[in-house]
């Protein structure tokens, strides 16, 4: 549809423009092509540049990606056809590869136990675990550190020169055991030794070069005793034992020392394991990562929690965001139509100021104004002269957020709506107002349709941002007030911040469950959109 | 410390933002990739613009401790010859998490003891070997809150615990039960003197870290205390006998009673009402001293460890140790190691981390050789000697919300048994599932 | 009202361009009293209706300034109006080389202008395509991408953190702690802007570009040279969306940028923020207000484009 139907709205089209325009870029058409063709060769050059790295690497999704990209863009940009193509790649490629493929991610994130705990494989969880256990060995020496090599500095072959802090005695160490050196076989200052004939001593940043991951000094151990090892730590060297033995075949750690013996056993949410003794003391809090498949779903709709405060939550939830975007772009748009009037003087101050709440980033509102609320000390009560603990009451605190709400919100509604009116010629207004329709009439059979058409996408986007507007609820009342039956649920609420909560406590991240709750809160929002489309049916307008 | 309840704010936000790894299926190509791309940086740095993580140790904290650790840093990259970089991280622990896990981290990270079993969990920190010269320096207590599992894991700068302070123009004394501050506290405030009496950050969500001191005076605990003096998580303590007490007697002080606890005072105003002489007593750590010294002058108040209830257990508010740690999948551990094993494990290190980020020391040389220019240290030092480090158990996340709500509700007008019940129950059920 | 309005453009003009209700000028008082009826039943409770909403927008702002420049900078020292006045707290902004004020707001303009210029174009092409093509999955494509902008990007932010540090070992220069980085995140909001665009595209009538079709012009030509200078209001008022947009960005940014010296103003003072709310707050308030003024400015700039309507466009195009 077209909002000015009738041409006298527009000037006459073409009369007051010069032809040549037309004709002279039409026939020199020589640099854009120019501009098409350098691009294009830009894009296939990056690509060609980053394969070795990518193909060295092994990131074949990585690769695939990029060279995928360059086809497209040659597919639509180095032909005539599919014209509508060319306007729509550019967005939709950035579209795709940061917001779709991270979706997908996320989805796929949602079939495993991701989070804390369970960052680690299971191999390298295993290998922490005894780690960890190392203890050094009582009455053990400890000594000072020298590395020296009879080849590169960067791979060795490597032996440890170490001075006994103890007692000053010097000592020779590879993978083969410790010797101990005579005096006069190596230099020894300041208790470390500093030279040592047919060896090349390595520099601290060099010792530290080798430890990288990867290097040949990493991992580097000396044998001790029978079940110990001389390891570095830093400068100096150290001798550790570790009690605990984990035996592949049986999946089971031993601890050597008490006999106990730990195999993997599951918790009771269902999505880890931990080696767990038979009396159920667990050997560690780490688990691993493993795939999971629906559970973390299953764990979403079963969970007693959940569905115990799912409705009520939804309900506010609804409550919170039509109320949000309703009240907003309610004071939005009266304010607009009000100011928007062309005998009105200092219009443009009055938009400026009225701007103002908008300039300031949303965070930052919100964090000054959840101290306005406070009882004692908040300005609302301080200027209103009340004595309300607005976050104290659910009521209270579900209008105070929407009252911040407004505050932040109408500003935006306001410019979208003067923006909108503005774009309504005038002539509309006047032919309306010739037929003898009065001012409210005019405005709700005339301008209001033009206007909704104009805005509806934005209401409904609107509407989708405050149905997920975590920083909103998080930054004014963490959720509360919460009541002393359920401390899982607060009173404002909103599913975003409550499942959240559920997902993460406080601290304890359970990035599967939490990627799953994105799912369905994604399919949530997009229903919701998609029922409100269908009934302003602002999209059969549109077309 | 007394960000938990601002930091709990974004955390949920943040803290799912801020995950990451290898990715739960794909495993063994996370091995592969540090390799390849060592393999692949030399051509790479050169001509890409600079990158964090070039220096050859590198250091995450949070912005209050940036000029301390910078110090100790520049000092240590200096007597090695090498680079550092220091950063300041908004949300340090959890970034700290997952960088790591991706191995994007740094080499060392500082922050509170009781991080320590979230990080063990993940796998992010290796265990620390220090002689027993070396452990003997520091305070017994803050070493025990930076041990987990046996091990040693973090090395303490700081120690950190709450105090009481009081304007000396309205409670003068050295008190010794929490009822008389009070009484004195009440007493200014009828007189139209303060608006309150008693600060206690708890805001509308509760704060149980502010609570603590009240909960253990009137006999009530969080985890019970194996014999080796770890928590047991199994054993609760918040609907003991003692915590019932503790929880009657939040409601007693509470807006249903003297008033004196108020959901209105939180972290965002507990210490500035006290500093701008509109509170007659506050509990507050060492973080507050600036603030008070500045408002009320350096005679304006007076600082003593929290007292217990009168006829009731001692007050032991919770210690919190700040420590270093060397990070697991660091790229430069050797200098890691060797920079929180030596390079600020002495006197000299410990003294500037003192002098800069401002905090009670855990080296005892240092705490007696600043003892007598510092009283108020002293004072938080040994309100840190009579606390219980914080627990640094994973199920201690667990706990902070719910007991905090609970606290929240209690103060204003809740059944106090009945939530108290509730909230061990909450808490009890969070720690079986996980 | 009615017979009223086709006069009201100058009448109403010429009233509000002389104070009303001076009388003088040897008017006949009862008309002076008509006028000023006229004047306040037409523009005069506007202005009303405008004062009460600027009080309604202004006092927080007011309460920002006053905290900004409240030496003591605490929260409950703070009033509406400030006692002590103090220039410290915006002094310290750019003497504090452990908060480079300066240097994060450089950042977030950086940002905000690449991603402003790039999201527009994006989306207007898009909108364009939208608009005056019919092609199949046109109306599908609509609705998916409206469906897909519903997707908080920040729930995937685990995802992104993922794809950039891959990105990042293959290309440091656009990884992980890299404004470049940054700014490849905040374009996949690139189309985010295409259904404000296309709904006003709608509105100027397709006789347009059929003129200048049949004058030779190619689609290209059109878009550029007769559609986009026609939509500059909208253009215009995106724009500034886009730009408040990236300002406020906190939660993706403080994934994404670490380093000191490559914050955004989000990141950097949520930072300080958190590590003592209570007394930095002062320091907050002057940063926040510095903050704004771009939005301020870029407003007071694009009035005249917002407010000049798609007629004057057409005029002067």
């Amino acid at each position: 549809m077209t909002i000015a139907p009738d041409k006298t709205v527009s000037p006459p089209p073409d009369r007051s423009r010069p032809r040549p325009t037309w004709t002279a870029t039409a026939t020199s058409g020589v640099l854009p092509l120019v501009v098409k063709i350098v691009l294009l060769g830009l894009a296939a050059a990056l690509a060609v540049s980053v394969t070795p790295a990518l193909v060295r690497s092994g990131s074949w999704v990585f690769l695939g990606g990029v060279w995928a990209i360059v086809v497209v863009l040659l597919a639509v940009y180095a032909t005539k056809r599919a014209v509508p193509l060319k306007y729509l790649v550019p967005g939709t490629l950035f579209l795709v590869v940061f917001v779709v493929y991270p979706i997908l991610m996320t989805a796929q994130l949602s079939a495993t136990n991701y989070g804390d705990g369970t960052r680690n494989t299971k191999e390298a969880t295993v290998a922490r675990i005894i780690g960890a256990s190392a203890v050094q060995v009582p009455d053990a020496p400890s000594y000072t550190l020298a590395v020296g090599t009879t080849g590169s500095v960067d791979t060795g072959p490597f032996t440890f020169f170490l001075v006994d802090e103890a007692t000053g005695d010097a000592y020779a160490g590879d993978d083969e055991g410790l010797t101990p050196l005579d005096a006069d076989e190596v230099t020894i200052t300041d208790g470390t030794v500093t030279e040592a004939p047919g060896y090349t001593l390595l520099t601290r940043s060099e010792i530290n070069d080798a430890g990288q991951a990867g290097g040949e000094l990493e991992g580097f151990t000396v044998p001790a005793g029978d079940n110990s090892v001389i390891r570095q730590q830093g400068f100096s060297a150290i001798e550790l034992t570790s009690p605990l033995v984990y035996d592949e075949a049986t999946d089971t750690i031993t601890n050597t020392e008490t006999g106990v013996e730990y195999t993997p056993q599951r918790n009771q949410n269902g999505d880890r394991s931990y080696f767990t003794a038979e009396d159920g003391t667990r050997l560690s809090d780490q688990s691993w990562g493993e795939n999971v498949g629906f559970a973390n779903y299953v764990r979403a709709f079963t969970d007693p929690a959940i569905s115990r405060d799912f409705v009520g939550i939804l309900v506010w939830t609804l409550v919170f965001a039509v109320g949000s975007v309703g009240s907003t772009f309610a004071l939005g748009l009266f304010l607009a139509t009000v100011l928007n009037d062309p005998r009105m003087r200092f219009q443009r101050l009055y938009r400026s100021l009225l701007l103002l709440p908008y300039a300031i980033p949303g965070f930052i509102s919100l964090l000054i104004w959840s101290g306005f609320w406070n009882r004692d000390f908040g300005l609302v009560n301080d200027l209103l002269g009340l004595d309300v603990n607005w976050f104290g009451d659910t009521t209270l605190a579900r209008i105070a957020i929407l009252l911040t709400n407004l505050w932040m919100g109408f500003p935006y509604m306001f410019l979208v709506c003067t923006g909108a009116l503005q774009s309504i010629p005038s002539d509309l207004k006047e032919a309306a107002s010739l037929d003898g329709a009065n001012g409210f009439t005019q405005f709700r059979k005339v301008i209001l349709p033009l206007l909704l058409v104009a805005v509806a996408p934005l209401l409904v986007a609107s509407f989708a941002f405050n149905f997920n507007n975590f920083n909103a609820i998080q930054l004014l009342t963490e959720g509360g007030p919460f009541s002393p039956e359920n401390p899982t649920a607060g009173g404002t609420d909103i599913l975003i911040s409550y499942t959240y909560r559920l997902a993460f406590g406080t601290a304890a991240q359970q990035i599967g469950f939490a990627s799953a709750i994105s799912v369905l809160l994604f399919i949530l929002t997009g229903l919701l959109a998609a029922a409100q489309f269908r009934a302003t049916r602002s999209l059969e307008d549109v077309n | 410390m007394r960000r938990i309840t601002s930091t709990v704010a974004m955390m949920a936000g943040v803290t799912l933002l801020a995950a990451a790894c290898s990715g739960g299926g794909g495993s063994t190509s996370a091995e592969e990739s540090p390799s390849s791309s060592a393999a692949a940086e030399p051509s790479a740095s050169e001509s890409a613009p600079p990158v964090r993580g070039d220096e050859e140790l590198v250091i995450w904290t949070d912005a209050l401790k940036l000029d301390a650790v910078r110090a100790v840093a520049d000092q240590f990259a200096e007597d090695n010859g090498i680079t550092v970089g220091v950063q300041a991280i908004v949300n340090t622990r959890t970034d700290f998490i997952t960088a790591n896990a991706a191995g994007n981290g740094p080499d060392v990270v500082v922050g509170a003891h009781d991080w320590i079993g979230q990080l063990v969990q993940n796998g992010a920190i290796d265990p620390l070997q220090l002689s027993a010269a070396d452990l003997g320096g520091y305070a017994e207590n803050a070493i025990q809150a930076v041990t987990y599992d046996g091990q040693i894991y973090g090395l303490p700068y700081g120690v950190e615990a709450l105090g009481l302070y009081c304007n000396k123009a309205y409670a003068p004394d050295t008190y010794a039960s929490l009822d008389d501050v009070i009484a004195a506290g009440q007493a200014a405030v009828d007189a139209g003197q303060v608006e309150t009496s008693l600060n206690v950050a708890q805001g509308d969500v509760g704060d149980a870290y502010h609570m603590q001191p009240i909960l253990t005076s009137m006999g009530g605990y969080l985890f019970g205390q194996n014999p080796d003096g770890t928590y047991n998580p199994e054993d609760l303590g918040l609907a003991s006998p003692g915590g019932l007490a503790a929880a009657q007697k939040i409601f007693d002080l509470g807006e249903q009673g003297s008033n004196v606890l108020r959901r209105s005072i939180s972290g965002d105003n507990s210490i500035a009402l006290f500093a701008e002489g509109r509170a007659a007593c506050l509990i507050s750590g060492p973080w507050a001293l600036a603030d008070v010294r500045e408002g009320l002058g350096e005679d304006g108040y007076t600082l003593q460890p929290i007292p217990g209830f009168a006829g009731q257990q001692p007050a032991q508010p919770f210690l919190g140790a700040q420590a270093f740690y060397v990070a697991a999948n660091g790229q430069n551990k050797t200098f890691a190691q060797e920079f929180v094993t030596n390079g600020v494990n002495n006197a000299e290190g410990m003294t500037t981390m003192y002098e800069l980020a401002n905090l009670p020391p855990a080296l005892t040389e240092v705490r007696q050789s600043i003892a007598a220019d510092n009283p108020d240290f002293e004072v938080f030092a040994q309100a840190a000697d009579n606390g219980n480090p914080m627990p640094a158990v994973p199920a201690m996340a667990e706990v902070w919300a719910p007991l905090g709500q609970a606290y929240s509700a209690i103060i204003g007008g809740a059944d106090p048994a009945s939530t108290m019940q509730q909230a061990q129950d909450t808490i009890a059920a969070a720690i079986a599932a996980s | 009202m009615s017979t009223v309005a086709p006069a009201t453009g100058t009448a109403g003009a010429a009233t509000s361009t002389r104070r009303p209700g001076r009388g003088g000028d040897g008017v006949d008082p009862s008309r002076a009293a008509v006028r000023r009826r006229r004047w306040w039943k037409e523009v005069g409770w506007r202005h009303v209706v405008g004062i009460i909403a600027v009080v309604y927008a202004l006092v927080p702002v007011v309460y920002l300034l006053s905290a900004s420049v409240n030496p003591i900078g605490s929260v409950v020292s703070t009033d509406l109006f400030p006692t002590r006045v103090s220039l410290g707290n915006y002094a310290d902004l750019f003497n504090n080389p452990s908060r480079p004020f300066a240097r994060w707001f450089l950042n977030t303009l950086v940002i905000a202008v690449v991603v402003v210029v790039a999201q527009l174009f994006a989306s207007s092409l898009a909108a364009y395509a939208f608009s005056r093509f019919r092609f199949t999955g046109r109306r599908g494509g609509l609705l998916t991408l409206l469906l897909i902008q519903l997707f908080p990007q920040f729930l995937a932010a685990v995802a992104l953190y993922q794809m950039f540090t891959g990105i990042g070992e293959v290309a440091p220069a656009i990884g992980l702690d890299t404004l470049p980085g940054y700014i490849l995140v905040m374009m996949g909001g690139a189309l985010g802007q295409v259904w404000l665009i296309k709904g006003f595209f709608d509105s100027i009538p397709v006789e347009l570009d059929e003129a200048a079709k049949i004058d030779g012009a190619g689609h290209a030509q059109v878009f550029f040279q007769v559609i986009l200078p026609l939509v500059r209001p909208i253009l215009a008022t995106t724009g500034l969306l886009v730009f408040v947009g990236v300002f406020g960005e906190f939660i993706l940014a403080s994934i994404f940028l670490r380093e000191t010296e490559i914050k955004t103003v989000a990141v950097g003072l949520y930072g300080v923020l958190d590590a003592d709310r209570s007394n930095n707050l002062g320091w907050f308030a002057a940063a926040s207000v510095i903050v704004s003024i771009p939005v301020v400015l870029l407003f007071q700039y694009l009035q005249k484009y917002i407010v000049g309507g798609i007629t004057a466009g057409a005029v002067k195009g």
